[in-house]
């Protein structure tokens, strides 16, 4: 028999966005075929996350040439280490480039599960101060949708994946539907208090919100607290496709996973206005193969969407499909993050932590929102954590003999408290991606042109980040408190957003508010590269809810045969 | 988590608790059969390592840094890890070392007894600029060794207790500890 080529919809990506979109599109009884450019992942011999330095060659320094040979851009990312590097490209088969003097980093995971299974698991939902901003200051183009539209979708989403968290009645980081919250600890408690007392209440430090499973949820067990979540998870307890949304699509006997296959084209047909399918190249045999469906959902990720839009060209589209605004490609945006202070907290000697949280302490953004700040729009959270050092403090510090080494068993240096910006950046129609002229990847495809730029707006705020965060450590009741800079350039943050935004016209955007596009009816975009602004909150949550919502309205389009 | 949903997950993880990368183990096993580091150090750097970290790291009712193959994961490190420009000034450093042993010891540091051993280490770690040799070589070898002695198997598993899998997280746990915590705990989201 042959192998089906014809479906009901078609998911580019098996990732976060993508996972969602073969859930939602397979239970609403769509014959869905996901394609996914990486190799499958079996997490009962792939995850890694229970292997002990012990057990590393170079006992978790990494393998420093190989790691230069074949990821000398992942290897930027902390995850992409001795044992996780396995989650990301190969650099040499995927190649980018950028001007001289704009550098970006482009972290990649190609496989079944996508970055779903490195990623940082933070989740918050953004607020109306955040869809309203680009209509509020003129930078970007208003978004077509506001929080009322997405909030029952968050509702959907927290309450599938399980989230971690603590609400707060911020009216600019709207409450969840929260699994118990993680503890905090002694020295993050008792600065929450401080902070909010010092500042009014207006500042407010509370647990982090993760996609983590405090309790047993959906069949998948609580968090074990072992600690490097970016290197997988055996048990599922934190969120990715793999664990929690691919099997909900396969258990519909709907889904068809096509791993190693890369797509490299969205076939336009110009006598129904319509895409037809795609075309994939096979990324071990270099075959080529075309498929069909009603509908097409691109969940590639930020860049790869965008990319693949470009390279798709036709008499009608020269310029990239669904391209009639000129607008694909542009407003691409990161958070610009890693700008903060660090402090110590005398006393609380009698305390310790046991475990390792993988989640820390989040300060919602407090900047422009009841007040203007002089220097900068729009604003940022902080992230961030306290603990003791452990054995690792022994490496810079002086002595030696037996009591130097028990002390090292036996005790924990001061506590230390610190926390970063993760900062909006202002939508800017030259912070683009674009085809390069002559690069291509392994699989003969244009690699991605990146020219993003950190602006005037993103490095007043960076500053304030220091300052505000030297402020609370000080409220809190640190010494030695130090202020850090970032040098990250844009990528780092692997928030990347934008190029084919939301709008509500066709000449201002790519898409409609129903992440549809605007000149391709049935051709949908909802991961990442829909975003019309990047607020400060870490994104995948929104991308999630967003997706979830765009099947939800394309399968009553289909029902009412307007697609 | 419940007791007997740790167990579950236990034995869901039992397979990979103790899987490496085959390479690693395959190297260890070389390394610990006493097969060569692919170019590396001498026995005599060796020796200079091996009587440093056991000044550091002496046994007591705990094992002492060779007795966890300290001096075989520094010369992994430097041997088949580092940058020839990083190994180059990490050997010469250890020329340095070795150079002040015998200015204020009067002998090779392996050589030295105890107290002299740790005049030496006295005299190097009291000066305050550590970025020049000795100093320099001697707080990387330092790290090292800490780095080594404290992610060796024994170590983890026997003094440490380290748990794999805690279950739990508290926050505001009582002192004192039977297990430390690893550097780095927290992760950026």
């Amino acid at each position: 028999m042959r192998e089906p080529t014809d479906f009901d919809a078609i998911v580019v990506g098996s990732g976060i966005s993508g996972g969602w979109a073969a859930k939602e599109l397979t239970e609403h009884g769509l014959k869905t075929l996901v394609l996914e450019a990486g190799g499958p992942v079996d997490p009962n011999t792939d995850y890694v996350e229970h292997v002990q330095p012990w057990a590393m060659h170079f006992r978790g320094f990494g393998d420093r040439k190989a790691l230069e040979r074949d990821h000398p851009v992942q290897r930027g990312c902390y995850a992409c280490d001795e044992v996780g590097h396995k989650f990301f490209v190969n650099d040499n088969e995927n190649p980018y480039t950028t001007p001289d003097d704009a550098p970006f980093k482009w972290f990649r995971g190609r496989q079944v599960g996508g970055r779903s299974i490195t990623w940082g698991r933070q989740v918050y939902r953004w607020s109306d101060l955040d869809f309203g901003a680009n209509a509020k200051d003129g930078h970007g183009t208003d978004w077509p949708i506001r929080y009322k539209d997405i909030a029952p979708w968050y509702s959907h989403v927290e309450r599938f994946i399980g989230i971690t968290g603590a609400n707060e009645g911020l009216s600019q980081l709207p409450d969840g539907e929260f699994l118990p919250a993680m503890q905090m600890t002694a020295v993050e408690t008792d600065a929450r208090g401080k902070i909010l007392k010092s500042f009014g209440g207006e500042r407010v430090m509370t647990i982090g919100r993760a996609a983590i499973l405090t309790t047993n949820h959906n069949g998948r067990l609580a968090c074990h607290y072992c600690g490097p979540c970016e290197r997988g998870c055996i048990t599922h307890s934190y969120f990715t496709s793999l664990g929690s949304t691919l099997p909900a699509a396969q258990k519909t006997g709907n889904l068809t996973l096509r791993p190693n296959s890369v797509v490299a084209e969205v076939i336009y047909d110009p006598t129904r206005g319509r895409a037809s399918g795609v075309r994939v190249i096979d990324a071990n045999t270099m075959e080529a193969r075309e498929y069909t469906a009603r509908v097409v959902f691109l969940c590639a990720s930020t860049i790869e969407s965008v990319r693949l839009l470009l390279n798709s060209k036709s008499t009608r589209f020269p310029d990239g499909l669904a391209n009639s605004s000129g607008t694909l490609g542009k407003y691409v945006m990161d958070h610009h993050y890693g700008s903060g202070a660090s402090g110590t907290v005398p006393g609380f000697t009698d305390k310790r932590t046991i475990g390792r949280r993988p989640n820390g302490i989040y300060i919602a953004r407090f900047r422009n929102v009841k007040t203007e700040h002089p220097d900068f729009l729009r604003g940022y959270g902080m992230q961030g954590g306290s603990g003791r050092g452990g054995w690792g403090r022994g490496g810079s510090m002086a002595g030696y003999g037996a009591a130097f080494k028990d002390s090292l068993i036996n005790e924990l240096g001061p506590w230390s408290l610190s926390a970063s910006g993760w900062g909006e950046t202002l939508p800017n129609e030259n912070n683009t991606v674009t085809l390069d002229p002559t690069t291509k990847d392994k699989w003969g495809i244009p690699a991605a042109r990146m020219d993003v730029r950190w602006r005037e707006n993103e490095l007043a705020m960076d500053q304030d980040m220091k300052t505000a965060m030297a402020e609370m450590l000080d409220a809190a009741g640190c010494t030695n408190i130090r202020t850090h800079g970032s040098n990250n350039p844009p990528g780092h943050c692997i928030h990347e957003m934008g190029g084919a935004r939301m709008s509500l016209t066709a000449k201002d955007g790519v898409l409609n508010r129903w992440n549809q596009a605007w000149d391709v009816k049935n051709l949908f975009i909802t991961d990442g590269a829909c975003m019309a602004s990047s607020a400060c909150q870490n994104p995948s949550i929104t991308y999630m809810a967003l997706t979830a919502r765009a099947v939800a309205n394309t399968v009553a389009m289909m029902k009412r045969r307007e697609l | 988590m419940e007791r007997r949903d740790l167990l579950r997950a236990a034995g869901a993880a039992t397979a990979l608790s103790f899987l490496a990368p085959r390479d690693a183990l395959a190297v260890w096993s070389r390394i610990a059969r006493g097969g060569a580091v692919i170019g590396g150090l001498s026995e005599e750097q060796l020796a200079l390592i091996g009587a440093i970290a056991d000044t550091i790291l002496p046994r007591s009712d705990t094992p002492s840094a060779t007795d966890v193959g300290v001096p075989a994961f520094v010369n992994v490190i430097v041997s088949e890890n580092d940058t020839d420009e990083d190994r180059a000034a990490f050997l010469a450093g250890l020329d340095a070392i070795e150079a002040r042993a015998k200015t204020t010891g009067g002998d090779a540091f392996a050589q030295l007894a105890p107290s002299a051993r740790a005049s030496v280490i006295e005299s190097i770690e009291s000066e305050s600029n550590r970025r020049a040799d000795p100093a320099r070589t001697y707080w990387r070898l330092k790290a090292l060794i800490i780095h080594g002695y404290f992610t060796s198997e024994p170590v983890m598993k026997d003094v440490l207790k380290f748990e794999v899998m805690p279950g739990r997280f508290e926050g505001s746990a009582p002192m004192p500890i039977r297990t430390s915590m690893p550097p780095g705990e927290y992760r950026h989201a």
